[in-house]
């Protein structure tokens, strides 16, 4: 008999139901929207962060000075220690290496260039560095990355040189001041050495690097007579922002501190990493990025996390206003079940599980429809959608029972204390 | 007149009539006033705020020396003129610094040998408010500071405020060391000095290396800020600094558009609900259109009542929901930024103003009510 006055009641009145029903799911399908993309957000948006490159710098332990001025070093190349190139696949096999998207190790070289169309020789400085290098793991599988990863700010007209060939890139500015261009021959000469490259392209990078000579690692190394070394790598990984706890010493921390420290993507936790499997690093997180970047998505995602907040408050607002409108217009349904012997807890029961119904029917069609959104909005903004989670779906039906029930509450518990004899009066 | 004093007094006992149900509509109305102008006002502030944020990762634009064919000099430098003109135009949330780079060799009272050194000579040029942790690195005044970085002051086997000796060809600057906090960078191999004990070592009285200038705005602010700057000083190379300018565009039109999409969606959801709950109330008022119209109230008449009603509700709902709302923002930007967001006084009519428009489209559905006919409301019909 209950099922069927549920039933009846849904039959009776199929738009009136309908009505409610659809902004239900309307206003769970943007909370479901806004829910999705501010659990999405963080992972995004890490991954915008690494256009500003690398976010970890790692060195030789037992090093003299650097003389380095906007990220380039000016030492000669007798000074100063180097680090193997060999062992640079094992930073894919710490804890977080699927965090690690890119890496490049970089060697300078003063370098004296003489172009064929002028008879004097330039000073300049040639970065070694990778653009695009498989790097053999230690399971025998290759990794590529390089400057075109790390740096992807570096605008390069014309091609990046490969990493096998003698070729090169050189910077904007020193290639406005000498002439060079795209297809031209350098020769290059550092101490007793020298080398041919053919020019690919005009890099514009925006730092010091547009008035030095960008070249393969293996070309500095061969001008510095160091085989298989280099001087400084630039790791770029995902992080989590880091907090008071990120910035504890771990050798201070206990056991139990420790290991929570190291599961969490900090990058002060993936530099420690990296320097537990490349011996005589010492390994910096590079503050301006790492923090710049930890509070910046820090601010954007209370600000989501507050729009999704105004979308439910919103949504409950409109559910709780209709369910208790639908309440209110069956007034003189409520009396006359009355009449006819239905105690208050009945009625209660009966509108309770009506709009019980509703609530999930809606939510769940809202839950699907607020899927579909968020796509849409995720492949908008950044181009990936965000994955569907049964934490939502969970949350937002149980959101949908909360606000249906609260809305009509106050209109039930009024109902439970109507007369039913004024109310079939029609008064 | 009597007229028109005859459709308020109606308009004044609709509202009497059925207080209890005012008072919903009223609450929806103007809560999603609130809401819209909370989330307006933060909407406009977080991207003022956002570009202010990222600030934090330093300067974005750099005057350097343009490359002359001619110039044969070792080192390239500009003159402390094009600084000037630089500072002069700075935009009010800006700040930037002079530089001048040189090796030198320091010697310490705890080091037995010198050690080559980069040398950065620093003048700031405006305000720097925010900028990270410069309240470290610029030495003050005459005072004969040098902040010197982590690893500089680990070769250096370096105590705060011991006695440094700076030395280029035969020219001597002491100073008194300061030990900074780690960046990570370049900085940490570097001394820091005031400029003109770097333009005395390295004898270029009135040069400097480059200025690192660091100005907020949305991208296109900034390019056009860069445009203009190199206008102002045409002998120098101004360019944005593309690993910082880069990644804030990028970073500044997801977040933008990020903010947007969302606001749209509370927005017209709050409409939809405001509507949904506005439009069951007024399918209530069956019995009062039927009898107006038996008693020979014209339909247009009868549904003017009804809009003034909603209009005048919507106004009101807005009015005092949008004033919460700005509050509750002002709130809110606190907590997220920890600045209050300022009101704009542009998002207070224009969230009345939505509400309105709601609030009247919402009683669309009475034009159902003007096809009925008295005699079967009467009947209990329809």
């Amino acid at each position: 008999m209950f099922l069927r006055l549920v039933a009846d009641s849904f039959g009776r009145r199929p738009r009136r139901k309908l009505l409610t029903g659809a902004a239900l799911a309307l206003g769970m399908a943007v909370v479901t929207a806004a829910f999705s993309v501010s659990l999405d957000v963080g992972d995004r948006l890490s991954h915008e962060f690494r256009a500003l490159g690398a976010n970890l710098l790692i060195t030789p332990q037992a090093d003299s000075l650097p003389l380095e001025i906007g990220g380039v070093d000016y030492r000669p190349v007798n000074s100063g220690s180097y680090l193997p190139q060999q062992d640079l696949g094992k930073i894919k096999t710490i804890f977080w290496r699927n965090n690690i998207v890119g890496f490049a190790p970089v060697m300078e070289v003063p370098a004296e260039v003489s172009i064929a169309s002028q008879a004097s020789s330039v000073k300049t400085t040639l970065v070694g560095t990778w653009a695009h290098h498989s790097v053999a793991l230690p399971d025998e599988r290759t990794y590529a990355t390089g400057m075109e990863q790390t740096n992807s700010w570096w605008h390069v007209d014309g091609r990046w040189f490969r990493d096998d060939a003698a070729e090169c890139i050189v910077g904007k500015s020193f290639a406005a001041r000498t002439g060079i261009k795209p297809g031209d021959t350098l020769h290059i000469n550092s101490a007793d050495r020298s080398i041919a490259l053919t020019v690919t392209g005009i890099l514009s990078a925006g730092g010091p690097e547009d008035d030095a000579i960008v070249a393969p690692l293996q070309i500095a190394q061969q001008l510095a007579n160091k085989p298989g070394q280099y001087r400084r790598l630039y790791v770029s990984a995902l992080t989590k922002p880091e907090d008071d706890f990120a910035r504890r010493n771990p050798s201070t921390m206990n056991a139990a501190d420790l290991e929570r420290w190291s599961c969490s993507p900090y990058a002060s936790s993936i530099a420690y990493q990296v320097k537990q499997v490349l011996p005589g690093v010492d390994a910096h997180v590079i503050r301006r990025v790492a923090e710049g970047e930890g509070s910046i998505l820090t601010r954007v995602r209370t600000l989501l996390w507050l729009a999704s907040f105004a979308a439910l408050l919103a949504a409950a607002l409109a559910v709780g206003a209709s369910s208790a409108a639908s309440v209110i217009e069956r007034r003189s349904e409520i009396g006359l079940m009355k009449a006819i012997g239905a105690g208050s807890g009945t009625i209660g029961f009966l509108l309770a599980a009506e709009q019980l119904l509703l609530a999930f029917v809606g939510g769940g069609v809202g839950y699907a429809l607020g899927i579909i959104l968020a796509r849409i909005l995720g492949e908008k903004i950044f181009g990936v959608a965000p994955q569907p989670s049964i934490l939502v779906f969970v949350v937002i039906l149980a959101l949908a029972a909360c606000v249906t029930l609260l809305g009509s509450a106050i209109p039930l518990h009024r109902a439970s204390r109507y007369e039913p004899a004024p109310i079939l009066r029609g008064e | 007149m009597p007229d028109r004093k005859m459709f308020w007094r109606i308009v004044r006992r609709l509202f009497a009539a059925q207080r209890g149900r005012l008072l919903v509509i009223l609450l929806a109305l103007g809560a999603s006033a609130a809401i819209t102008a909370a989330l307006l006002n933060l909407q406009v502030d977080a991207r003022d705020r956002l570009t202010k944020e990222f600030r934090v990762f330093g300067a974005n634009i750099i005057v350097a020396p343009r490359d002359s064919k001619s110039s044969g000099a070792d080192v390239l430098t500009l003159d402390e003129s094009i600084a000037q003109k630089v500072r002069q135009s700075l935009p009010p949330r800006a700040s930037a610094d002079s530089y001048l780079y040189l090796v030198a060799n320091v010697s310490s009272t705890g080091s037995a040998q010198p050690v080559k050194a980069v040398i950065a000579g620093k003048r700031t040029e405006g305000i720097n408010r925010s900028s990270w942790r410069s309240a470290i690195v610029t030495p003050r005044g005459n005072e004969n500071l040098c902040s010197v970085g982590v690893k500089a002051a680990q070769q250096l086997h370096l105590q705060p405020t011991d006695h440094l000796t700076l030395k280029n060809d035969n020219r001597e600057e002491p100073c008194i060391s300061e030990i900074d906090d780690a960046h990570g960078d370049a900085q940490d191999s570097q001394i820091v000095v005031n400029l003109d004990a770097a333009q005395r070592l390295a004898s270029l009285p009135g040069k400097v290396s480059l200025v690192q200038v660091s100005v907020a705005g949305t991208p296109r602010q900034i390019r056009d800020y860069i445009a203009a700057l190199a206008q102002t000083v045409p002998s120098a190379d101004v360019h944005g600094l593309r690993q910082f300018t880069d990644a804030e565009a990028k970073i500044y039109n997801r977040v933008s558009g990020l903010l947007t999409a969302t606001t749209a969606l509370v927005l017209a959801l709050t409409g939809l609900c405001v509507m949904a709950a506005m439009s069951n109330v007024a399918m209530e008022r069956k019995n009062d259109v039927g009898l107006m119209k038996a008693i020979g109230g014209a339909t247009r008449r009868v549904l003017r009542l009804f809009l003034a009603e909603a209009a005048l509700l919507g106004l009101v709902g807005g009015i005092v929901g949008a004033a919460a709302g700005l509050l509750l923002s002002i709130w809110l930007g606190k907590t997220v930024f920890g600045v209050a967001a300022r009101p704009r006084l542009i998002v207070y009519p224009i969230s009345v103003a939505l509400t309105i428009l709601v609030a009247i489209i919402s009683s669309y559905p009475l034009r159902r009510l003007a096809n009925i006919s008295p005699a079967s409301v009467f009947r209990g019909e329809a």
